[in-house]
């Protein structure tokens, strides 16, 4: 694939306008990710009144890892293996916690006392704590070790790990970047869904995110596949991308709307227990990342396009 | 076509997939929704305490598997078991129990709504309203004296009735309801389970008025027929089956309770106010004391009831009724007051014994606060027109006319002596 950007934008091709490359920001807003994760944990568990033990967990690791990968990202400027290395740990931990969290929380939908055919409910799923919530940790941790890990040579697929291990994916990073774009656009999605199940669907808003959200997990999933994608194909993954921005900005201003009192006061226990703020903003998380992708490799300036995947890297015939 | 295969290819799907999800949700209209708490959660469990309570205490266990504490894996254990030498304790298969568990332990996940319960009428001051002071600790007298009902003078000395009546008649009388705040041995105060009743702790249950009830009923306080007379309860009881009785606390709305119960407005999260645990937290005056006074930053009370009212009424309404309310209640106080007049003058004479209930009058002038004054204050503010009137302020210019007669005999016949 060649470099998406310069597809989409011709007459800026070539032009490294930004300071850091993708994989940086990839980096930068991983670290964002981690600590308000942590702090829409801390809001779902009620931080400071009824939290106890495992919960404590997402709420403290995820400022920590944020912090860490903020020191990370200092350290990559004299020392880059050793930033790797600790990204990576950061990363793995985080995919440890989300998977964890989402086990316990899977563990609520459950009565293993109940009589046989009354243990897991497809409602229960709908009134226990969300499943798939704890997951944009361990999403986190995929799309972080993806930027984390160095892609050498470009395009190749070929990703360098710490200890000088090398990985060969079966396509060049920028398109496992749209597969993580997809795959955390299902985990948004399937949360979205279960968490407005209880409502039956009835107010006409929910099939919004729905629908927005399966449109462009396909859209990114398509992108991931396709090895030379046209202009079109780039404009219509733009596009999903910037209506799930907007699908979590208008989500997150409806739940706030919902949540205020009479005439727009502000309470703050129907902040916490209503509907949550921050959850839908994981649509413009993922909005984020996937137009994060399709930015160039390499922040510094340059005369010419790129080529990302170096074997396949030829121009688009149809752009 | 190559053009638009990634946008056509997301329609395309997008569209399946709302078209199947309308027909999944067609189908499942046709559905009672399940709920954990519909569900025996213990059903097979092999708990050692649900094993052999299914035996010696078989409604318990049922009542706890609906629970939706034992749905969210709250064991026996963790409300009862506690270690050895653990004030109140006692040994009992080879562990040690809370028979009843305390404050402590519910505090121990419900951090912030014990607080706010022990620091309300229905803590230490209920108790002590039936009990006296006398046996708490250092500590729960300090938290006693903290509470705005304990400091008023009038509620810090042992009911005089309790001690004539005797602790036979009030273990099966008073105690049963003043006993919500009692101390505990760990040092803790109150019960929470005297509302969220054991062991299903539901949310319907302690929300329904029908729990209120239990308590506030009756001559002396009778909250539960005001109510059942005032539109607010004529609401609950001709729609009520319908309102959303567990609807997650902190997200109430009129859709949720389109009228009020006891709990909305006292207690429950509602319009532009926070759940609270404290049932003095909105309200204006001391209405159980024989002459009403002002709580303790009343305006700000008044702020957060008047916001609950404000849900439903405008502010003309909610203004006009306060200041009528108000009114209502000085005047119940002009009343009193002469009452008490009338008694602390025979008393200054030495016309009446020092021993409380011992002569009729003594009981005229309890009941025309304790029972009349106290029920024409709550009939004013529950918009109750009967109990405001002929239960309430009848009665009490009834009271006074024979407490004035009364006086007017004893002197007469002190002088004739």
């Amino acid at each position: 694939m060649s470099e998406p950007l310069d597809l989409l934008w011709p007459r800026a091709a070539g032009a490294r306008w930004l300071p850091l490359g993708r994989d940086q920001v990839m980096l930068l807003l991983a670290a964002v990710s981690e600590a308000l994760s942590g702090l829409d944990a801390g809001l779902a568990h009620h931080a400071g009144t009824t939290m106890r033990g495992a919960a404590w967990v997402p709420v403290v690791f995820g400022p920590l890892a944020g912090a860490v990968l903020l020191v990370a990202g200092l350290v990559a400027f004299r020392r880059r293996t050793l930033a790797s290395l600790l990204a990576t740990v950061v990363f793995a931990a985080s995919i440890v916690v989300g998977v964890s969290g989402a086990w316990l929380h899977l563990g609520r939908t459950v009565l293993p006392a109940a009589p046989p055919g009354q243990r897991i409910l497809l409602d229960f799923f709908f009134a226990a704590p969300p499943v798939l919530g704890p997951l944009a940790f361990a999403f986190i941790g995929v799309f972080g070790t993806s930027a984390a890990w160095v892609e050498s040579p470009a395009g190749s697929g070929r990703l360098v790990l710490p200890g000088r291990l090398r990985l060969q994916l079966p396509y060049p990073k920028t398109n496992a970047y749209f597969y993580v774009t997809a795959a955390g656009v299902l985990i948004a999605l399937v949360s979205s869904v279960l968490d407005h199940a209880a409502t039956g669907f009835a107010d006409a808003w929910l099939w919004i995110p729905t629908a927005g959200g399966v449109f462009a997990m396909v859209v990114a999933t398509a992108l991931g596949m396709i090895e030379q994608p046209t202009r079109a194909d780039l404009w219509t993954y733009v596009g999903a991308m910037v209506l799930l921005l907007a699908i979590g900005a208008l989500g997150a201003a409806l739940h706030l709307r919902l949540d205020l009192g009479p005439g727009g006061q502000i309470v703050p226990e129907r902040l916490l227990e209503g509907a949550p703020l921050m959850a839908p903003l994981l649509f413009s998380n993922m909005g984020i990342v996937g137009l994060v992708a399709l930015l160039p490799d390499h922040p510094a300036p340059a005369s010419a396009t790129i080529p990302l995947a170096a074997p396949a890297a030829r121009p688009s015939s149809d752009g | 076509m190559r053009q638009g295969r990634v946008l056509v290819a997301g329609l395309v799907v997008t569209l399946g997939v709302i078209a199947l999800a309308v027909v999944v949700r067609a189908i499942g209209r046709s559905e009672t929704p399940v709920r954990p708490g519909t569900i025996d959660a213990l059903a097979t469990s092999r708990d050692a305490c649900v094993t052999c309570h299914r035996k010696t205490s078989p409604g318990i266990v049922e009542q706890y598997g609906h629970s939706k504490m034992a749905s969210a894996s709250v064991r026996c254990q963790d409300c009862h078991e506690v270690k050895d030498g653990y004030p109140g304790a006692v040994a009992h298969e080879g562990t040690f129990v809370l028979a009843q568990p305390t404050t402590a332990m519910c505090a121990r996940c419900h951090q912030n709504q014990v607080a706010q319960f022990q620091q309300s009428r229905h803590g230490l001051p209920a108790y002590v309203a039936y009990a006296g002071a006398n046996g708490l600790t250092k500590g729960q007298l300090a938290e006693y004296r903290s509470i705005p009902e304990g400091s008023f003078a009038p509620d810090q000395s042992r009911n005089a009735l309790a001690v004539l009546e005797g602790e036979r008649i009030t273990h099966f009388a008073c105690a049963t309801c003043h006993a919500i705040g009692a101390p505990a041995a760990d040092g803790s105060s109150g019960q929470c389970w005297r509302c969220h009743m054991r062991h299903e702790f539901s949310l319907e249950q302690a929300r329904k008025p029908e729990t209120c009830n239990a308590c506030h009923i009756g001559p002396d306080h009778p909250q539960w027929e005001i109510y059942v007379e005032s539109p607010h309860g004529i609401a609950y009881h001709t729609g009520g089956d319908r309102w959303h009785w567990d609807a997650k606390p902190g997200t109430l709305t009129v859709r949720d309770f389109p009228a009020p119960t006891c709990a909305t407005c006292h207690l429950s999260g509602f319009g532009s106010q926070g759940t609270t645990h404290d049932v003095g937290d909105r309200l204006t005056w001391y209405l159980f004391a024989p002459v009403s006074e002002r709580r303790p930053a009343w305006e700000d009370n008044r702020t957060r009831m008047q916001s609950v009212c404000r849900t439903c009424h405008n502010q003309n309404f909610v203004q006009d009724f306060y200041e009528h309310a108000d009114a209502a209640t000085e005047a119940v106080n002009g009343f009193v007051r002469e009452s008490q007049g009338i008694m602390a003058g025979l008393k200054a004479d030495k016309l009446l014994t020092p021993a409380p209930f011992d002569e009729p009058i003594e009981f005229t002038a309890f009941e025309t606060w304790h029972h009349y004054g106290r029920t024409a204050k709550f009939g004013t503010w529950m918009q109750g027109p009967d109990y405001a009137q002929w239960h309430g302020a009848y009665e009490v210019v009834k009271g006074l006319a024979e407490l004035r007669a009364m006086e007017k005999e004893l002197r007469a016949h002190h002088t004739n002596e």
